[in-house]
């Protein structure tokens, strides 16, 4: 009786899903007439600019040297406010020591009389007056690309434009510095020149690489602009996912590890001029054109995915293929769409596979403490590239698992995913199949990403005792005896008609 | 420690199922015909004895084999 009252008690009473390590993002408010302090110099910056794929990818690396008196370690980057959003997986390391890990990096609110937001790095030590480091600062920016034209025929090749500052928008002065702009092709129709900033040819055109500079501005006011616009040919999708949902749920009895990805995709590229026309598209297909339009989605899975499912609002979509790898490579899901994604177009899918847990989930020796390893985010693996405006994970722990913790795993390179800080982490129940309490449910949510984050790894450690894990039997077995004792009990009750 | 380095720790244990998903079928379907047949011999006679000796052991066979049998066709609890 002793263990059937405490079965019974243990399967109600709610465990305490506590977890230490979870946060909201806030962004510092900063006073309306802000400016940042002078107090570093850029010694020098060269900026790549990458826009082989299908949003901007940006590395800067700037020599700062520390101009005043007192040992400085706040060094404050500025973006626009209408840009600081769409600014994704921004990173800064110290470019000697990069296997030292990223700064911390805080987001600022925007600042009214700039109408700039701030990135504010945050040195591990002060910088002593006079000395200098390198910062290797790395970020893409979404939607930043725009079709010219913006409608097309729909064998024609596509162009984008994109539009910056020859100078680096900074918030201190800048000695030298030059802007490396890497195309995906040589065909680039229309590009500024300037004149004035150099002597020579400025851009300087070296195959598919233009290089605007260098430029001698330590004459310059901090945050002057000089606009400078290029156009080049991307015939390739724009392919946008507007949300992502991925669920990665783990459970213990099963041995299994379900993966779920909902897509809201978007391609932003050219719309077309005309109607679709399925004979040209056959005969393009045909010929493997180039296309602006979403033609396959090729999904790499780990070695050993199994049960891979695709479908949309209809149901299922038989236009896919699954090859499984020999469960060392890896496996490989080719999706195709029900129809074309051209510019403009949407198109909403789930994908969904099962892994064996083992690969993915250790216990900690000696306690009933679990580590799960799984990747942040997965996706297609496209060569135009895919950016994500908006990505919630969700991992749905056992039900029962408490003390929840999690890291995304930093490496010597980026991981392609912002600081920890700027991401949203909360812990929930969510109620599914045989379920009392319902399983406790990490979800993290990121604004801004791009498939730079598929390596990333995520790290989730929870306590599940085995009561915990005794829980869905015992509850099925405390429903079932209690309607054996009513039938036995109902069974006693003498009901004849009789004279006692 | 990171949680990372926690991960390499915990190497040599890795996760292992009670019942492994080749096996979960037979298990689950097996308790299931067990919990089936007591529960049978249980409304044969049903007295406070036959309850203890076969209507508790058939509550567990089914709370067991309905865990594994659902895992069994897809739906992992």
């Amino acid at each position: 009786m002793r263990f059937f009252t405490a079965s019974v008690l243990g399967l109600f009473v709610p465990s305490l899903a506590a977890a230490s390590n979870l946060s909201t993002p806030t962004q510092l408010t900063l006073p309306s007439d802000f400016k940042p302090p002078q107090v570093f110099k850029n010694t020098n910056l060269v900026r790549n600019t990458n826009l082989e794929k299908s949003y901007v990818r940006e590395t800067i690396n700037v020599v700062v040297e520390n101009v005043d008196k007192q040992p400085q370690s706040d060094y404050y980057i500025p973006f626009p406010s209408d840009v600081f959003d769409r600014v994704g997986g921004f990173e800064v390391r110290d470019k000697k020591a990069t296997d030292k890990g990223r700064f911390e990096v805080d987001a600022t609110e925007v600042v009214s009389s700039s109408s700039n937001q701030y990135f504010v790095v945050h040195f591990p030590e002060p910088l002593a007056p006079k000395s200098q480091i390198t910062l290797g600062i790395s970020y893409s920016i979404l939607n930043s690309l725009a079709p010219r034209p913006a409608v097309i025929q729909q064998a024609d090749k596509q162009y984008l434009t994109y539009s910056f500052s020859a100078y680096v928008p900074s918030a201190y002065q800048t000695v030298t510095q030059k802007t490396k702009v890497k195309f995906p092709s040589t065909n680039v129709p229309d590009y500024t020149e300037t004149s004035d900033l150099k002597s020579g040819a400025d851009p300087e055109r070296k195959g598919a690489t233009y290089t605007y500079g260098p430029y001698e501005t330590a004459k310059l006011a901090p945050g002057t602009e000089y606009p400078v616009t290029v156009r080049y040919e991307f015939t390739n999708p724009v392919i946008t996912a507007h949300l992502l949902e991925r669920d990665v749920e783990v459970s213990h009895w099963g041995g299994n590890l379900a993966t779920e990805e909902r897509y809201w995709l978007r391609n932003n590229g050219s719309e077309l001029a005309n109607q679709f026309s399925r004979v040209e598209w056959t005969f393009s297909a045909y010929q493997k054109a180039p296309t602006s339009a979403v033609r396959e989605i090729t999904y790499p899975l780990q070695p050993g995915s199994v049960d891979p499912y695709f479908t949309d609002d209809i149901g299922n979509v038989s236009t896919s293929k699954y090859r499984p790898g020999n469960g060392k490579t890896a496996a490989h899901l080719e999706l195709k769409p029900r129809y074309p994604i051209f510019g403009g177009w949407n198109y909403s899918f789930k994908v969904g596979w099962n892994n064996d847990l083992g690969r993915f989930l250790h216990q900690i020796k000696g306690a009933d403490s679990y580590v799960l390893k799984v990747p942040f985010l997965q996706g297609p693996k496209v060569a135009e590239g895919i950016q994500y405006e908006r990505v919630v994970v969700r991992v749905v722990l056992p039900e029962g698992a408490h003390n929840v913790r999690y890291q995304t795993v930093e490496g010597a390179n980026s991981n392609g995913l912002p600081g920890a800080n700027h991401i949203r982490a909360s812990l929930s129940s969510f109620k599914t199949y045989m379920d009392t309490l319902g399983r406790t449910t990490l979800t993290l949510e990121v604004d801004s990403l791009t498939d730079e984050a598929r390596d990333a790894q995520l790290v989730v450690t929870y306590d599940h005792t085995l009561m915990d894990a005794l829980r869905k039997p015992l509850t099925i077995f405390a429903g079932l005896v209690s309607v054996f004792f009513a039938a036995w009990a109902i069974g006693n009750i003498d009901i004849s008609i009789k004279k006692r | 420690m990171s949680l990372n380095e926690v991960w390499e720790a915990s190497s040599a244990t890795p996760f292992s199922p009670l019942v492994s998903k080749d096996n979960q079928f037979a298990v689950g379907f097996n308790l299931l015909v067990l919990a089936i047949l007591l529960t049978g011999f249980f409304g044969l006679n049903r007295s406070f004895l036959t309850f203890t000796t076969l209507g508790v052991p058939a509550s567990a066979l089914i709370g067991f084999g309905a865990v594994f049998m659902i895992c069994a066709v897809g739906v992992y609890v």
